[in-house]
């Protein structure tokens, strides 16, 4: 690893500061887990200013404000899949969080290093998208709120300048009569990287029909996004195997229209319809959405 | 640019001040500064679980720690666990159940067991294999590790 800068404030306010003064030339360290990795690699471009942000304590929250959970950018893996707020009001983001790397991994990466390193096969990116997220910037500047379905531009690129800093992640807690589930194909159980994942969300009404469906393939597209075309086939039907393989049909489309055909379209083809369907049904068999 | 950073740490107890680069990791510091050979250095990536050490008591691997990120917390090394050269309870499972062979990946293992029996009473099976997900052992002797653990949390719970 070449030689840096190392800056670790003690508050947003001061790490936002060197990141200005630093012209977004700084490059921000959360958990390193990551970054620890691509320093080390040859050739790399090290950053003359890293800026440490871990020891702002403020930044590590994971609350419930009204119907709303926070979370810190600084919230580990670990932490989201032991947190209470997390397994009641949002349990699939515990699961996905369960599947990333290995404890050890688990106990130093972080949501924000997962949201702001932008790597496709980020596993909590779809669930929180489900969710709807949205994150907040902050900057010297002030700060803005944005969704985090539009936050991606490309793989390893956010709408962040490098003067602005994650600071929260928000979205609704999950409410009564919602069904939720985040299955992801990989290579082996532990240490594995997502080949791809698939986050769902699903609203039913007293009656048992859909009233509401957010489907997000993971490491499929070059940015996450919600399969709209499929979400739309669910809405006011009732959930049957049928209909979510027709569903998982229609992603599976949509993802190759997007793609291309190429060497693995034959495979991702029935995987990717398959992995939804899977998916839907765990909705209602193994939910992660709201307990009742 | 800083050419090093004072840091101020726990280690097993004992507090640590001195200067490091901000480029070097956790591992480096403690075997090649501070001498601690007992963490291993095997991947250096993050995958094989060799250089595990708690950081405020949960397993991290302490290759993709950078140093100065510690300053102020508590690291524990596999030389935490028998300071006055008596072997804990865990370690004795180890040795009992032929849970070391080679040796290299025992000072991981124990730390990532020490993280889930100082957090779960009465692991289950399955848990102890998911605490040790992360720890890769060339040997494969997994089976003598895992009877190891489940023998270290009963002997913890008797003694309680």
């Amino acid at each position: 690893m070449k030689p840096f800068t190392y800056i670790a404030p003690g508050s947003v306010k001061e790490a936002v500061a060197a990141l200005h003064e630093n012209g977004g030339t700084a490059r921000v360290l959360a958990g390193g887990t990551d970054l620890l990795l691509e320093w080390r690699r040859p050739g790399v471009r090290m950053p003359a200013v890293v800026v440490d942000i871990s020891r702002i304590e403020s930044l590590r929250r994971i609350s419930l404000e009204g119907p709303d959970i926070l979370l810190g950018p600084l919230a580990t893996h670990g932490e989201l899949m032991r947190s209470g707020v997390i397994r009641s009001g949002a349990a699939i983001l515990a699961s996905a969080a369960s599947t990333i790397g290995s404890p050890q991994i688990r106990n130093r990466g972080t949501i924000g290093g997962n949201i702001m390193n932008g790597a496709p096969c980020a596993d909590t990116v779809p669930p929180l998208i489900a969710l709807g997220a949205t994150v907040t910037l902050s900057s010297a500047d002030g700060t803005r709120e944005c969704h985090l379905s539009g936050f991606f531009n490309k793989p390893y690129a956010t709408i962040a300048t490098g003067e602005e800093l994650l600071t929260q992640v928000r979205f609704p807690a999950l409410l009564p009569g919602t069904k939720a589930s985040f299955v992801k194909l990989a290579r082996r159980n532990a240490l594995s990287i997502s080949r791809l994942s698939v986050a769902a969300v699903v609203s039913v009404d007293d009656s048992g029909l859909i009233t509401d469906a957010r489907i997000v393939p993971g490491a499929a597209h070059s940015v996450w996004k919600r399969t709209m075309e499929a979400e739309n086939l669910l809405i006011g039907k009732a959930p049957s195997a049928t209909l979510f393989a027709e569903a998982g049909r229609v992603v599976s489309a949509v993802v190759i229209k997007e793609t291309g055909r190429r060497w693995s379209t034959e495979y991702k083809e029935p995987v990717i319809a398959a992995l939804v369907r899977r998916t839907l049904e765990k909705c209602f068999t193994d939910n992660d959405g709201h307990p009742s | 640019m800083n050419v090093t950073v004072a840091l101020s740490f726990t280690l097993n107890g004992k507090p640590q001040e001195l200067d490091v680069p901000p480029n070097m990791t956790l591992l480096t510091l403690l075997r090649e500064e501070i001498g601690l050979t007992g963490t291993k250095r095997g991947c250096d990536v993050g995958e094989c679980g060799a250089c595990t050490v708690l950081l405020d008591g949960r397993a991290v691997n302490s290759c993709l720690v950078l140093a100065p990120q510690v300053a102020g917390r508590e690291v524990v090394t596999v030389e935490g666990l028998a300071p006055l050269g008596t072997l804990r309870p865990l370690q004795e499972a180890f040795l009992d159940h032929g849970a070391v062979q080679c040796g290299f990946c025992t000072p991981g293992m124990l730390m990532s067991a020490k993280d889930l029996l100082d957090h779960t009473s009465e692991p289950s099976t399955k848990e102890i294999r998911e605490a040790i997900a992360g720890n890769l052992c060339r040997c494969t002797g997994y089976q003598q590790i895992v009877e190891a653990i489940e023998d270290a949390a009963r002997r913890k719970n008797t003694a309680r």
